[in-house]
Parts: C-alpha cells; structure tokens; sequence
C-alpha cells in the first residue's frame, strides 16, 4: 500500500530540511483551482443584463450562504464565508482523487489543522463575542459538575472533527483500493461514485456544519 | 506513515491565504453587485412610490378641478337659463305691446280711412249729381229737346 503513504514532494533547505508533502502541494493546486474559477467568474460582473456565467455565480454564491446561514444564528452569521471557503475546500479535497490527484485530507496534518483552526475559531469568536468572563463561566453551564466534560470538549470537539474526515478518506481510499484489487473493472466506479463523491461532500458538510454549531453554541 | 509536523503550518497557513483569497476575489465582488442591484432596485421603487403618490395628488387636484367646473357650468347654465326666460320673457311683452300698439294704429287708420272713403264718395256723388244735374240743365234748348223727342218717336215709330 505505497499509495497510503504522503509522499514527500521536495524539501526546503532549511532548518536541516523541511518537508513539503503532496498533500500541501495538491491544496496548492486546489487552492489555485478556487482562486482562478473565482477571478474568472467574477469578471466582468454587471448589474443589469447579466451574463449566464454571472448568473451562475450569483446562484452559487447566494444558494451556499443560505445553505451555511441555516448552520449558523444569531453574532456566528459572520462566519459564514470562511465556513464557505472551508466546504468548497474540503468537498474539493475529497473528491480531488477522481483527477488522479491524492486527496490531502487524506493526510492527517491537513484534517489536524482544520480541526484546529475551527476550535480556534470557536474560542476566540466565544471571547469576542461574550468576553473572557462570560465564555469561560460557560464552561459551569448549567451547573459546576459539567466543568471536567467542558474542558475534555474543547479537545474532543477537534479531535472528532479530524478524525471522522481523516478516518472517512482513508477508509473510502483503502476500501476502493481493494475492491479494485478484486474487481478491477466496472464495480469500483459505482462504489467510487459514493465513496469519493457523495461520502466526500458529506463529510465536508458534516465538517462545515459540526463547525457552525460550535460556533452558534459559543456566541449565545 | 503520518509525520505531523512542519506540514500542519503549511496547510494553516494555505487554508487562511485561501480564505483571505475567496473573500477577496469571490465574495466581495459578488455582494457588491448584489448590493448595488438592490441598492438600483430600491432606487427604482421609491422613484415609482413618488411618481404614484404625485400622480395620485395630481388626479385629486384633477377631479376637484373637474366638480368645480361641474358646478360651475350648473351655476352659469341656470343663471342663463334664468336670463332666457327673462328675456323672453320680456321679448314676449314686448311684442304683445306692439302688437296692441300696431292693431290700434291699424284701426285707427282703417277708422280714418272708411271715413275718408265715405267723405269722398260723398263728394263724389255730390259732384256726379252736380253733373247730371249740370248736364240736365246745360241741354235746355229747344231743338235739342226737340230732337231728342222725335229720336225717341221715330224710335218708337
């Protein structure tokens, strides 16, 4: 199972070499894809007699905030494009295996920093949003006895999120792996079609939407 | 097989670039159109509220307008009508005033000439018999009598 493995793609020279991995390299490329399709997209945008690309885009844009909005109440509305960027990311990532390309979810220190960016996030919009005092007095909610359950939530909260992506990814890789080994023909697409594409959105909006409940949790 | 590390930074910091970038290049331009749309749209709508609440000023100024003169057309039609029926009224005396007028001028001169006629015809018959009489008197001699005789003998004869 040389495929499981992250390879790495060169190294820096630095610090006695660092490592790029693939998995940074293919969020480069998908980070590209994002971009480009975006600046594509959005050029030439008009207010009157939109084009059908302009349209589209609207379309896109205004379905995906109504899909993150519905996640999401009350102050954690104003996460709604960096839990945008995140989905369009993550949906991306898992299915970029159809290209050839390896997924980077597939690489734990990608699913680790998710993770960790979203509990950041929770915490740091839980301060922001009700203070030091208030968000930390929410760990005795609704009485003291909770407090040792809270404090193991704020590691098990990104802990799950990093392991159910890594695990689903992983295990969908390794399940179509064999079942290509055994029946090389016909059979894989249709498994591929739920492993790689509907698994993989799935597991992207579970992601995206676990993250817009910590975050509405937070700010009330 | 999994080697955490230096990797995790990169993702981190490609996932907050990418973040930074959609909202750049993505969402922004997109809000603002949206935006501006809206913004074009509420425009439209309060231009169109104005023009209705003007257009509706103007039709009740237009309709009071309209009874005024609706009344006013009563008033100046039955103040004429009033004047008619004045005037007639009034043609009408006025008429029967001559009218008496000329019928007693017309008798009067029917009086005067009947008078006249019967003066002259008076007169008239006076001077015939005058005539006559004249005549009768002015043929006296006794020839003529004479002969006036024997014409009405040997006429008879």
């Amino acid at each position: 199972m040389e495929k499981m493995d992250v390879k790495t793609m060169f190294t820096i020279p630095v610090f006695g070499g660092i490592n790029v991995s693939e998995s940074v390299v293919v969020t480069w490329i998908i980070m590209a894809a994002m971009i480009l399709f975006a600046i594509v997209m959005t050029r030439g945008l008009r207010v009157n007699k939109i084009s059908k690309r302009q349209a589209f885009l609207e379309w896109m844009v205004t379905k995906l905030d109504g899909m993150v909005g519905g996640m999401l109440g009350g102050h954690a509305k104003v996460f709604g494009e960096y839990l945008i960027t995140m989905l369009l990311f993550i949906g991306l990532a898992n299915i970029v295996g159809i290209f050839g390309f390896k997924s980077p979810t597939k690489d734990l220190n990608v699913t680790i920093a998710l993770a960790l960016m979203s509990i950041v996030l929770v915490e740091a919009a839980g301060i922001y949003f009700l203070g030091i005092k208030r968000h930390l007095h929410k760990f005795i909610e609704p009485t003291p006895v909770v407090l040792p359950i809270n404090i193991l939530e704020v590691v098990t909260k990104p802990l799950s999120l990093c392991m159910r992506l890594f695990g689903n990814v992983i295990g969908a890789f390794v399940i179509m792996a064999l079942l290509e080994f055994v029946v090389p023909i016909g059979i894989p697409m249709v498994f591929s079609l739920y492993f790689d594409f509907f698994d993989g959105l799935l597991q992207a909006y579970v992601f995206v939407f676990l993250t817009g409940l910590y975050l509405t949790e937070a700010v009330e | 097989m999994l080697e955490i590390g230096w990797n995790l930074l990169f993702t981190v910091i490609n996932l907050v670039i990418l973040f930074i970038a959609m909202k750049i290049f993505l969402f922004k331009p997109v809000r603002k159109i949206i935006a501006k749309r809206q913004e074009e749209a509420d425009s439209l709508r309060n231009e169109a509220e104005a023009m209705k609440a003007e257009a509706k000023k103007t039709k009740a100024e237009y309709e009071k307008a309209l009874a005024k003169t609706k009344d006013e057309r009563e008033d100046i039609l039955t103040t004429a009508r009033h004047m008619a029926d004045e005037e007639a009224e009034k043609i009408l005396a006025d008429a029967r005033e001559e009218a008496k007028e000329i019928r007693e001028a017309a008798e009067d001169e029917g009086e005067r000439r009947k008078e006249r006629i019967i003066a002259e015809a008076g007169k008239e018959i006076a001077d015939m018999v005058a005539g006559a009489t004249a005549k009768a008197m002015g043929d006296t001699d006794d020839a003529a009598l004479y002969d006036a005789f024997l014409d009405k003998v040997e006429g008879k004869a």
